[in-house]
């Protein structure tokens, strides 16, 4: 592989990373960039929380090639005070990026095809910094192979990617005055879980979980943010619980009988 | 809820700060939301004056969360941005109270003559700068980021919780392109039409608080 990795600033190194190690026309291409961490910093989620940015990429792809959205891996929940938690990252993270190969590939330079990423990141720690880098690498065209180094990397972060709800297995969301209650039902008790809101905004960051299992599951109580003045109808997010899959949630809201 | 005082204070005031320290864990469990009583505060300015809310009454307050440190503060008092909406507002009556809660020994934190010289080098003029070292205002509020903003109306309540604008980036170049939901907010309360965006999620640095 001619993977190019351009140290950036102090606090974050960022490198970009191919799954495969050639292309193949009309098919799809996995594309990460990998942030090393100072320890003690990090940086965020899609939904950041309370304060922070997400990280934002801009991609520069030979002809007809097309770059999906970020996979976001499950964050980790900082805490830093009584009103204040956010989502993201520490030590390291892979941000994957699926790429869409064009059924004819053009423009192929002796050293591949260029791909790059002007990558854009706020990184913190008690202070924050935005920090950049312009980063690429080059691949031949061919038959689709892994890359053997990064392919562990990024098997490693793709179990940290939300997964669908398993079959029969049931969310219910109820809205009361100031709280979401989300019940999981798995048909086993659930005793540890906690719930990333995909929307800022929804539900207060910083507030306790309260969980109330049961034998079929559990009921997490979700208090509402301050900033929500209108009733929403989907609750999106990720739900955590120990030893499983991430998954993702996207239920319908109930509301309250009037 | 009921006013109540934050500032260095000595003998037995000590113990009214004491039961006010216990007071704000209490309110910010409660938080403030749009349309409920902007609670009520007395805070040292960066000239030695006591601030109180209740000196406004009549006036729209802006309260601006603030770190001059902070990258998404510095866009936009670098670009002049807050310095123009500070400038247009008071100009129209508003009361512009910029607090800093960044306790001692983190970023953002400076001593009242400090902040005088930087609002002269930035040529800011809000109508005063709250010193908040403690964090009793900020918890008060329940202030997250810097900036985040809140709107007082001439009744005294709360009209507008959250970002100053749309775009939440550290980056100048975006405040041309931005719905600045401050002066929106300003314009719609004083026409008489109710706030469209009253409440956004503050975009920034979190509030340095000592805890």
């Amino acid at each position: 592989m001619s993977a190019t990795a351009q140290p950036a600033a102090q606090h974050a190194r960022a490198e970009l990373l191919a799954r495969q190690a050639s292309v193949k026309p009309g098919s799809d291409l996995q594309l990460g960039v990998h942030f090393i961490l100072e320890k003690g910093w990090h940086i965020y989620w899609i939904n950041p929380g309370d304060s922070g940015q997400p990280p934002s990429f801009e991609w520069q792809l030979p002809p007809g090639f097309t770059a999906g959205e970020i996979q976001w891996p499950r964050p980790e929940r900082m805490q830093s005070s009584a009103e204040l938690a956010d989502y993201g990252y520490h030590d390291d993270a892979l941000l994957m990026v699926p790429i869409h190969a064009p059924q004819v590939i053009n423009n192929e330079q002796l050293r591949g095809l260029r791909f790059a990423v002007e990558a854009r990141w706020l990184v913190c720690r008690e202070v924050c910094i935005p920090e950049q880098a312009g980063l690429e690498l080059f691949l031949p065209s061919g038959t689709i192979k892994e890359n053997s180094a990064a392919a562990k990397l990024f098997a490693e972060a793709e179990k940290q990617l939300p997964m669908p709800i398993p079959q029969g297995w049931k969310i219910r969301v109820e809205s009361r005055k100031d709280d979401f209650l989300l019940t999981v039902a798995n048909g086993k008790p659930i005793t540890k879980a906690i719930f990333f809101p995909l929307d800022p905004g929804q539900i207060d960051n910083p507030a306790p979980q309260k969980l109330q299992s049961s034998t079929s599951g559990a009921t997490l109580t979700l208090k509402k943010s301050d900033l929500l003045v209108k009733p929403i109808t989907l609750l999106r997010g990720v739900l955590v619980m120990p030893g499983k899959a991430p998954y993702r949630i996207e239920a319908p809201v109930r509301q309250p009988i009037q | 809820m009921g006013v109540y005082k934050i500032g260095p204070m000595k003998g037995r005031h000590r113990f009214v700060l004491q039961v006010c320290a216990a007071l704000a864990l209490i309110a910010s469990a409660f938080a403030v939301k749009v349309g409920d009583p902007a609670p009520g505060f007395t805070v040292v300015d960066s000239n030695g004056k006591q601030q109180h809310l209740s000196d406004y009454k009549g006036k729209f307050v802006v309260l601006e969360w603030h770190n001059q440190g902070c990258p998404y503060t510095r866009k936009h008092y670098e670009s002049g941005n807050m310095q123009r909406l500070q400038k247009e507002w008071t100009a129209k009556g508003v009361a512009w109270l910029t607090v800093i809660s960044s306790a001692p020994g983190t970023q953002g934190f400076v001593t009242p003559s400090q902040e005088n010289d930087y609002l002269k080098t930035m040529k800011a003029t809000p109508t005063a700068v709250l010193m908040d070292p403690g964090g009793s205002l900020g918890h008060l509020y329940a202030a997250k980021t810097t900036p985040h903003m809140f709107i007082v109306d001439p009744n005294g309540t709360l009209i507008y919780n959250g970002a100053i604008d749309d775009h939440p980036t550290s980056d100048q170049a975006d405040i041309a392109n931005s719905r600045n939901y401050v002066s929106m907010a300003l314009q719609q309360a004083m026409d008489g039409k109710p706030v469209s965006e009253a409440a956004t999620r503050p975009y920034g640095c979190s509030v340095k608080y000592k805890d």
